[in-house]
């Protein structure tokens, strides 16, 4: 085809570039009178007649895509040998000319992102693959709009060109030169090729996905993520390196999807083009809300794309299962039935993860967790269900210098009242409580605590000195309570500013002053928020009730085949009704006898009842740790507890019944369950207690009242 | 004689980076310091000055090297040869390791 030719309604009217695909020409459609370009594929490189067929076939399949952001093919043909797409005349400039050295504006990469993702989407979507994204295809008109070009095109065309498309990185590696040279005028696409592409596997659309993080990379560098001097290099680093972070103007949550899109399993990325669009389009949206303010201090890795976890969908009103175990943590999601559970996990591979929440409160679905390793101890977050963790690069909880105190770990993660929803607490070791006001970005010592007189007094128990227990008073905004092991209760009744010891009644067998004013190693504490005067709490020896806000406690143990333990749980309505979980003793520290039983009273601790349906109760000698029995609040209340073997059990119908959800997990420190949807753990109890509050004034008085009517 | 110290300062300090801590070093398993730091100290707060992300991970917010992590100049773990005061040679290589505990 040479200018001035006619093929078919097409007069050929100047050549436009020459690439290793073949010639483009700009031609006049005399029918349509409009002007197209003419990609001619000239023979050489499509000899085989079957490849040909093949190209002509997708180029079809191509041709059915009909979207703003994609480059119409208009016709495909042949003539004289030579195959000819025909395709809509784009006045623009490629992606990769407007690149600078330093990159795009953030704006101009969220705003061609945004295209180039929808664009796969409707692609992938009519399962045409583009295999050869990259940003020379990329053409940007002058209005902004985004046309990516070559659909569905390149497949062919490189196990022609290149035959053995690396199918080994190994073949590759042969002779560097030789490759090189032999690759022609696809050297440039290298760059772009996926890890399996290179390893010779079979690709799907996430192909297309990781050449979509090259390019928004790119687009925000000015370089190539993965870049050598030779093809072997070049592939080497795609197969084996991490691309270097992008500079610190770039905000981390696009930071975050170019990671994803660039890691190297195909199951770690993302699956659909349509979840690229949507993380773009929520940073976006992000950005323009704060404004482009970048943070002074040089961002990295903000956020860690989790490596061989697959990820659970999940939706408004699914019952979500926070599991965190001395290795890891497990996240489980069934439907509001609660029949059936997904796992996901586990997340933060090798690290005891203590503490585990979840924050619905002002519309986020975000969750926490702590994770504790070598490496220290953090506090860490996630918006999209565990898919992507932030991963500070400073821890965001530390002692002040003059503390003399290191963080060793956080032992809860409490959230605030639902109507202060900026406002978290977290309980850690050495024992300490640290605030939040703004959502966890930021935390400071609480120091009336900290700086209490009994604090050089307080002993470690066997876990260390850690504050495991915050408790709000749900109608008291002032009033908190905190939980030592050793050191007991102790309440604010002032936020915080100043703290009372509150362990009148508790008896300790380790001091010869069986009553001490503090010191006590309580195991926890538990407040019915439709009684908030009402507290219940399961000690070293001991469990106990208090109806005075905790001014004294009182035992309420009669009944339980041991007064140890350490898991203790209020029933979401029911004010009255508590569940433990005996161990046989401070020596022997597993369920007595060998059977896995729940305790629980309905009449505020006169007398309470094993529940042992379809929980082993034989040869089960078992631990239940102080924060892994929870409740989702469902009607009926669903129970959920974990052990130290890594059994998980849980109970639709409020403990009559027991189910194992999932055996053989590392050693469950934690379970928290949550309805997605609704503001929280905490929250939602509250919100539940308001509503009971509301209905029917809380009535004061002595358990002894409700008892008779059980 | 001058030429040949000259030449020795100039070989540079090198620390090596654990896996896990790549992340916070851009991807690079090993990090060639500009400066000729004297003290493990000095090499320290260069190695964080570069990648902040990897200081919270090795020291306590007490400044103390944390309980499970181990440092080596050389083969020699420094908590032998005087923790952060540890004098370096030109060309020292540092490593940041995990220590073997823990269950």
């Amino acid at each position: 085809m040479n200018v001035g030719d006619t093929v078919g309604n097409y007069r050929v009217l100047a050549k436009l570039g020459q690439g290793g695909m073949g010639t483009v020409f700009r031609a006049r459609d005399e029918v349509l009178h409009r002007d197209v370009a003419v990609k001619v594929l000239s023979s050489h490189t499509i000899a085989e007649k079957s490849a040909k067929d093949l190209l002509l076939h997708e180029a079809r399949a191509a041709s059915a895509l009909s979207h703003p952001n994609i480059c119409m093919i208009h016709q495909v043909g042949e003539t004289g040998g030579d195959l000819f797409i025909v395709m809509e005349m784009v006045e623009g400039r490629p992606l990769s000319e407007l690149i600078g050295k330093d990159g795009l504006p953030v704006e101009s990469i969220l705003r061609y992102g945004v295209q180039i993702a929808g664009a796969l989407t409707h692609s992938h979507n009519r399962n045409v693959i583009h295999r050869d994204l990259k940003s020379a295809n990329v053409m940007i008109t002058p209005e902004g709009l985004v046309k990516v070009l070559d659909f569905g095109l390149a497949r062919r065309i490189h196990k022609e060109v290149l035959p053995e498309t690396a199918r080994t990185l190994d073949s590759l590696g042969a002779s560097d030169e030789t490759t090189m040279e032999s690759t022609g005028g696809l050297t440039g696409t290298i760059p772009y090729m996926a890890p399996e592409l290179l390893k010779g596997q079979l690709t799907d659309q996430r192909a297309d996905i990781w050449a979509l993080g090259v390019v928004l990379y790119e687009a925000a560098s000015g370089k190539l993520p993965f870049l050598g001097q030779t093809i072997l290099e070049t592939s080497g680093a795609i197969l084996h390196e991490l691309p270097a972070p992008l500079p610190a103007w770039v905000p981390q949550g696009l930071w975050a999807v170019v990671q994803r899109c660039l890691s190297k399993d195909p199951q770690q990325r993302y699956q659909r083009a349509s979840e690229v669009l949507a993380a773009l389009e929520a940073v976006q949206t992000a950005s323009v809300v704060g404004g482009g303010a970048t943070t002074s201090i040089p961002t990295g890795p903000a956020t860690t794309v989790l490596r061989g976890v697959r990820a659970v969908a999940v939706k408004d009103g699914d019952v979500l299962l926070l599991v965190g175990t001395m290795k890891g943590a497990f996240l489980l999601r069934s439907h509001a039935k609660r029949a059936n559970w997904n796992v996901m996990g586990p997340v933060f591979h090798g690290q005891a993860v203590y503490s585990l929440a979840y924050d619905g409160r002002e519309g986020r679905r975000r969750l926490w967790a702590s994770t504790a390793s070598y490496w220290g101890t953090l506090l860490r977050s996630s918006d999209d269900f565990g898919r992507t963790w932030a991963n500070l690069q400073q821890a965001s909880i530390k002692f002040p210098p003059d503390c003399g105190a290191s963080l060793k770990n956080i032992w809860q993660v409490c959230l605030g009242r639902e109507d202060e929803p900026d406002t978290m607490y977290c309980g850690v070791e050495p024992a300490a409580l640290f605030v939040s006001q703004d959502a966890g970005e930021s935390w400071s010592l609480v120091r009336g605590l900290f700086d209490h007189p009994h604090r050089p007094r307080w002993v470690p128990g066997n876990g260390g000195l850690c504050l495991h227990t915050v408790v709000l008073d749900p109608s008291e905004r002032q009033r908190m309570y905190v939980a030592i092991s050793a050191g007991g209760v102790y309440r604010t009744d002032d936020g915080g500013a100043t703290w009372q010891a509150r362990n009148r009644g508790i008896c300790v067998r380790h001091e010869p002053n069986r009553f001490p004013e503090f010191g006590q190693c309580v195991h926890k504490v538990v407040l019915h928020p439709s009684r908030p005067e009402r507290l219940f709490l399961q000690h070293h020896w001991g469990i106990y009730r208090s109806d005075d806000h905790g001014d004294s406690w009182q035992s309420i143990s009669n009944g339980v085949p041991s007064d140890f333990g350490f898991a203790m749980l209020a029933h979401p309505r029911d004010p009255d009704c508590v569940y433990v979980l005996p161990i046989e003793s401070d020596e022997f520290r597993c369920t007595p006898d060998g059977r896995l039983r729940v305790y629980r009273t309905r009449n505020a601790g006169s007398s309470w009842e094993p529940l042992s349906k379809g929980l082993p109760q034989k040869g089960a000698y078992e631990t239940v740790l102080r924060d892994a029995m929870h409740t989702d609040g469902l009607e009926p209340a669903g129970i959920y507890f974990g052990t130290r073997s890594g059994d998980l059990f849980g109970s639709t119908d409020e403990g009559k019944t027991w189910k194992l959800i999932l055996g053989g997990l590392p050693p469950v420190v934690c379970v928290k369950s949550v309805v997605i949807g609704e503001p929280g753990n905490d929250g939602k109890i509250q919100a539940a207690a308001k509503k009971r509050q509301s209905s029917k004034a809380p009535k004061k008085g002595s358990a002894g009242k409700k008892r008779g009517k059980r | 004689m001058p030429a040949k110290n000259e030449a020795s300062a100039n070989v540079p300090v090198t620390i090596y980076i654990p896996g896990p801590l790549r992340p916070f070093s851009g991807g690079r398993p090993r990090v060639e310091l500009k400066n000729s730091p004297e003290t493990l100290r000095d090499a320290l707060d260069e190695l964080w000055k570069e990648y902040p992300g990897i200081r919270d991970r090795v020291i306590t917010e007490e400044g103390r090297l944390r309980e499970h992590i181990n440092i080596f100049v050389g083969n020699e773990n420094v908590r032998y040869t005087g923790d952060f005061a540890t004098r370096l040679a030109p060309g020292a290589e540092i490593s940041i390791l995990p220590a073997v505990s823990g269950g």
